[in-house]
């Protein structure tokens, strides 16, 4: 009962934070002191081109009128026309979007529970060897920039050892399952971010379950360790570590478009770099709203699942 | 990461932060910018510490002339996220009801785009400046530290002090000001610690994507963007400079969690 | 053979030496209680003897059932905790799993020291469960901990702690977080499973009348020491130590209290020593009465009469003096027509949730409801009542930081605005609060000085030496000196900063102070200084308290009107001598017979939570005296009689009287 209520107000919610995301997506691209058919065409348009871009694209048009028929067009699925390619973005960006979901999904199947794993490892035994090799990792694992752990893991698998491909390079409509070794560097490099940040996070949420006192009732009943982890301790862990995964979606989002650069992945996030090259600005802000919509989805779904595994709120 | 020596490893890096910062262009043995096709492509050797990239120009002055600007941009990006994130924070946590509400769904908005996407947007639209950078990543960072002072705020405006300033009747600018801000303000400082290892982290990877810097400024990511191309033949172009990212961003985070660990208020005993 | 044998036990936390040479040994069958203030190293003796302390620990023998638990290892212990020892928790909410259901938490000790099966362990729980009166066991033990009350939780832990029959029972401050009615039947309870199980019991407490109602023999810890021990008699009746002397002569009784004038408590002076540095000679030195140059070599605990032994030099203590009486108070009030502060029909409900269609209705919870009140110059009305009884939302109105639905609040026969920012500076100023815990009622980040110094900035606009100079005058009028002025809260003890807050509170001047249950959090002794300090300053300033407290001790010692409430009615209001003395509200009554006694006495009387009915009495789900469907259906009259008492009950007063002289 309280449950449904509590869901059932995350999705008014997230249909409340879709529509302001909406609205900074447009505002970001039409407001801003920047200009978007300067932007487009860069410092080379004569002012007359940039006058005539304008009108085309109904810039002259006022901005909430600009909005109101963006926005229309959005929910009738028209995401408008790509100005590098003169064809509608809409198709391009779903079949991109199916290709980076496919990334994201085998990153976060495998990085998922082995983040858990190393967290309940590092957090029962704070402290001692195991908690500081592991820490120690995430560190470094986390400061270092997608890039360069993507170059590394290529310089070593891919030009000194040659085991896997350096480069996903695929037709964007492939099917990128087809060819499970070009995923294998790719999915490393996000699931090695991934893996340093969530395992610190479960790590700290491990801890704080350590010290409770209902595991202290736990021990105090004398059950043995792995009981007093595995049953106790866990599961109460577990429930605000879904919601960090949820949010850590973002990062994954995030990751891509470094990766997919990287490797040459058709996803999305290739996409909006290529766009972002060629001053594509309809598909930019088609892909921005679209990544966006994904994270809060993602984030629905995490929040929908903690709070319907809680006790508390279930009955 | 309760490593014995990172206290002495956090002190050591301010000092050679601080190096870089103030004297990094003048240590440099060869200018950064100038082309000298005669020594191109160069492994390291005792001259050319890091190795010459294709124009010839030194590997190991454009990583020590990168120092300055990367640090300066990611403190000033880390101020920029801090101050917007914890206004708002305050605000929010404070007032609560309608206030907060609409304040964190503007947050929450802001937090769907994913950190680096955001910055690109922002910065394509603004132009590549280094200002326009530190404006976007403050942007990026303002909902993370909102959120996180503002769950600081409300844990604390529960508590009796700040019962205690409202039944005297005092307005609200006196309890953000006096009451609520000192109570946030080791958090802040260690927020602002991590801020800044990110911001290292994502100009780097601006950088790489090729936005907000242009050639020829010596931007360790954009060194990394073009030497990927030599990847298989001369390695140092990438290796160099992604270390100098990869260390900056672990000596951040070491000062980070030196702070974080001080930041604990001495332990009161327990009543055992 | 000894159940439990300490001998010699000593804990350290690094430099801080908590226990220090405790030897306890505890017959089977016995229940020995171990008190001591905060501070005094008591739980760290129980979970000592658990051997769950990140702590050195060491003693000369510590032994359960003659096995050394010192030589035993990890898998040792699991074996003989939950099944030779168990524990009961001060907090059980938070001492039971929220995510498991209570049956499941129990049945799994079962089947691990028992090696039952599943169903076997399950059909065992259930009978635990009736075995400590949960109501319908079987529908109980498939609730999460969330479902059920704090009595009822408590009771799972106690059904978990017995479920394998252990030896030794520990119980730290087992009643300590419930409601006195609670209290009582889990007092109760104690005492029948003591009596069918033969268990041992080691039971820790504060409380020195808990103590009494369940233990055989008792242990008096301070500062880490022992410093007597006897049989409950001999300690509670007859004690040997300065230290046991002082914290029985620091509890507020009703004797003490004489028409309108006050007795003062008798606080013990001073404060813990600093564990760090144990001082040489007698640990209760600086703080004794009696203290003289023989205290300088540290007594040992030694035997004066059978089983009746003391850490103290002296033999024979002489009676403490008695406590001057507080001065003569204002004499006005009674007969002044405006009061200070009235309420008049104040209510304050609460909506709960959001209403959705077809899937949910907002909740209503009506805190308070229709409370009229009113207290004169230079008087004290307490408000008294359980948790959830609306005293405290009560309290917030008044004060202006909740804003009430109906009702006003006059301030001298001036309707105040509702919420304390819309209020005039005076008034704010006339109205001051003393919260609850002195812990979160100062900000860490201000000093002393610049707490005190904050409301004559802010009313009084003092300029910098006319605020030093008073500053100093409040902070010696609540009995600290200069040098705590520089001082963060995180330096001073619970005590002192509660004074900071009584300065504070004082500094503004007000006319009335709102008090918040303001010696709750704080030790016996510490609490008699506190009341002592109130009362002063009332002689003094003529200022009038709102006082809530759920200490019905307390309330009788400074009361000059009480108001019981429940569930946000006033059941009862009138002068202590007409609410404390038959004829009162069968609620009232409830209350006072679940009180702990000194005498080992309480008789409990209500059990279950009460929860708002639909409609008459609010008390009537639980009261003892309903006379049938009248109390369903029709709210008793509130309106005072001829003496000015008000006892909301559809039974007449001299029959509540009749009812209540037969047992």
């Amino acid at each position: 009962m309280k449950a449904l209520q509590l869901i059932l107000r995350r999705c008014g919610l997230l249909l409340v934070v879709l529509f302001i995301v909406s609205v900074l997506t447009f505002g970001i691209v039409n407001v801003l002191p920047g200009d978007v058919a300067n932007a487009i065409l860069g410092d080379l348009g004569t002012p007359q081109q940039v006058e005539a871009l304008r009108r085309s694209m109904g810039l002259d048009l006022p901005l909430l009128q600009r909005y109101e028929s963006w926005i229309v067009a959005l929910l009738h699925g028209d995401f408008g026309q790509s100005l590098q390619f003169g064809l509608p973005i809409a198709p391009m960006l779903f079949g991109r979007l199916a290709n980076s979901a496919v990334l994201g999904a085998i990153t976060l199947l495998i990085a998922v529970p082995v983040s858990v794993l190393l967290g309940v490892i590092a957090g029962v035994h704070e402290g001692r060897l195991a908690d500081r090799v592991i820490s120690g990792f995430a560190v470094v694992a986390f400061s270092l920039p997608e890039y360069v752990i993507g170059l590394l893991l290529i310089l070593v698998f891919s030009i000194w050892f040659p085991l896997l491909p350096g480069s996903s390079l695929m037709d964007p409509g492939a099917n990128p399952l087809a060819r499970p070794a070009t995923l294998v560097l790719p999915v490393a490099v996000l699931a090695l971010g991934m893996l340093a940040y969530l395992s610190q996070i479960t790590r700290a949420g491990m801890i704080t379950a350590m010290q409770s006192a209902y595991v202290r009732t736990a021990v105090l009943k004398g059950l043995p360790g792995w009981v007093v982890v595995l049953k106790h301790a866990l599961p109460n862990m577990l429930l605000p570590t879904i919601s960090e995964i949820g949010m850590n979606f973002g990062y994954v989002l995030g990751g891509i478009v470094i990766v997919e650069t990287l490797f040459s992945y058709a996803g999305i996030g290739q996409m909006m770099v290529n766009a972002v090259d060629h001053r594509d600005i309809p598909v930019v802000e088609a892909a921005v709203l679209v990544v966006a919509v994904a994270y809060g989805v993602g984030n629905l779904l995490a929040d929908a699942a903690s709070i319907l595994l809680n006790p508390r709120l279930r009955s | 990461m309760r490593i014995q020596w990172d206290n002495a490893a956090a002190g050591g890096f301010l000092i050679l932060v601080l190096v870089a910062i103030l004297l990094g262009p003048s240590l440099a043995p060869f200018s950064p910018v100038e082309f000298d096709p005669v020594h191109a492509l160069l492994p390291p050797n005792f001259t050319y510490l890091f190795g010459t990239d294709e124009f010839g120009r030194d590997v190991f002055s454009r990583v020590l002339c990168g120092a300055r600007p990367t640090l300066l941009l990611a403190l000033a990006s880390a101020i920029t996220g801090v101050v917007l994130g914890t206004t708002t924070g305050l605000v929010a946590g404070y007032a609560g009801g309608v206030v907060d509400e609409a304040l964190m769904r503007i947050m929450d908005a802001l937090m769907s785009f994913p950190a680096l996407i955001l910055a690109m947007l922002v910065v394509v639209m603004l132009g590549a400046d280094p200002v326009n950078v530190v404006f976007a990543l403050g942007i990026v960072f303002w909902p993370r530290s909102a959120r996180l002072v503002r769950s600081v705020v409300v844990d604390l405006a529960r508590r009796e002090f700040i019962e205690a300033a409202r039944s005297r009747g005092e307005a609200w600018p006196y309890i953000l000001a006096r009451e609520l801000l000192p109570n946030v303000r080791m958090f802040i400082v260690v927020d602002f610690s991590l801020r800044t290892t990110y911001a290292i982290l994502l100009s780097a990877s601006l950088a790489y994507l090729g936005i907000g810097v242009a050639p020829p400024t010596p931007a360790w990511g954009l060194m990394v963007r073009d030497g990927q191309q030599f990847l298989e033949i001369a390695p140092w172009l990438v290796i160099f400079p992604c270390l100098a990212v990869a260390l900056t961003a672990i000596g951040t985070m070491l000062v980070g969690e030196r702070l974080r660990r001080s930041a604990a208020l001495p332990g009161t005993e327990r009543s055992r | 053979m000894t159940t439990l044998e300490i001998d010699g036990l000593s804990v350290a936390y690094g430099a801080v030496r908590a226990v220090r040479d405790v030897s306890i040994s505890i017959a089977p069958g016995e229940a020995y209680g171990l008190i001591g203030e905060s501070g005094s190293g008591k739980t760290t003796v129980a979970y000592a003897v658990m051997r769950h302390l990140q702590a050195d620990i060491t003693a000369r023998r510590l032994a359960l059932r003659g096995e050394d638990l010192l030589a035993m290892d990890d898998r040792a212990l699991a074996r003989i905790r939950g099944r030779h020892v168990a524990m009961v928790y001060q907090d059980p909410m938070s001492a039971l799993n929220p995510m498991l259901r209570v049956g499941e938490q129990v049945a799994e000790v079962l089947r691990r020291h028992r090696k039952l099966s599943a169903a076997a362990a399950w059909a065992r729980c259930v009978t635990l469960f009736e075995q400590v009166h949960l109501p319908d066991p079987a529908r109980i033990a498939r609730r999460y901990p969330h479902q059920l009350s704090g009595g009822q939780q408590q009771r799972v832990v106690i059904a978990m702690a017995i479920a394998c029959e252990p030896d030794l029972l520990i119980m730290d401050e087992p009643t300590t977080g419930l409601d006195v009615t609670t209290e009582a039947v889990i007092l109760e309870l104690i005492r029948e499973l003591r009596a069918s199980m033969g268990a041992s019991v080691l039971f820790i407490s504060h409380n020195l009348a808990v103590v009494a109602n369940v233990c055989d023999r008792v242990g008096v810890l301070y500062a880490g020491k022992l410093v007597e021990q006897g049989t409950t008699q001999q300690v509670l009746h007859a004690p040997r130590h300065p230290y046991t002397i002082g914290l029985l002569a620091a509890i507020p009784r009703p004797e003490l209290r004489v028409g309108s004038a006050h007795t003062r408590l008798r606080a013990i002076p001073g404060a813990l020593p600093d564990l760090r540095q144990v001082p040489p000679g007698c640990i209760f030195r600086d703080r004794c009465a009696y203290a003289f140059d023989a205290c300088a070599v540290a007594p040992t605990l030694t035997e004066a009469e059978s089983g009746h032994a003391s850490a103290c030099h002296l033999r024979d203590i002489p009676p403490l003096p008695p406590e001057p009486a507080v001065a003569a108070r204002m004499a006005t009030a009674d007969t002044q027509v405006t009061p200070r502060l009235a309420v008049s029909g104040l209510s304050k409900w609460f909506r709960e949730g959001v209403s959705i269609p077809f899937v949910a209705r907002a909740r209503t919870t009506r805190a308070v409801t229709e409370v009229t009140l009113d207290i004169p110059a230079g008087k004290t009305l307490a408000v008294v009542g359980e948790s959830g009884s609306g005293k405290s939302t009560l309290a917030r109105c008044v004060a202006g930081l909740l804003t009430p639905g109906h009702g006003r609040v006059l301030l001298d026969g001036r309707p105040l605005a509702n919420a304390v920012n819309h209020r005039r500076r005076a008034d704010q100023q006339a109205i001051q609060f003393i919260f609850q815990n002195p812990e979160s009622a100062l900000n860490p980040h201000h000093t002393v000085a610049e707490i005190i110094a904050r409301p004559l900035r802010l009313y009084a606009r003092t300029d910098g030496t006319t605020t030093r100079a008073r500053v100093a005058e409040l902070l010696d009028a609540v009995k600290l000196g200069e040098r705590h002025a520089g001082r963060y809260p995180r330096e001073l003890s619970g005590g002192e900063k509660q004074r900071v807050c009584i300065a504070r509170a004082f500094a503004a001047s007000p006319s009335l102070v709102i008090c918040d249950e303001p010696t709750s959090a704080l030790d016996i002794s510490v609490q008699a200084a506190i009341l002592n300090e109130l009362v002063d300053l009332q002689a003094r300033y003529g200022t009038s308290y709102l006082f809530i407290s759920h200490d019905l001790a307390v309330v009788q010692h400074v009361a000059d009107r009480v108001a019981v409430m429940y569930q946000g009615r006033v059941v009862e209001y009138g002068t202590p001598d007409q609410v404390f003395a038959s004829p009162n509200h069968p609620y009232t009554e409830a209350l006072l017979a679940a009180v702990p006694r000194l005498d080992g006495t309480s008789r409990p009387r209500l059990d279950g939570p009460g929860a708002a009915p639909e409609s008459g009495c609010v008390f009537h789900p639980r009261c003892l005296r309903k006379l049938g469907e009248v109390c369903e259906t029709t709210l008793p009259s509130d309106a005072p009689d001829d003496t000015a008492h008000v006892l909301a009950c559809h039974i007449p007063q001299r029959d509540l009287r009749d009812l209540q002289r037969t047992p």
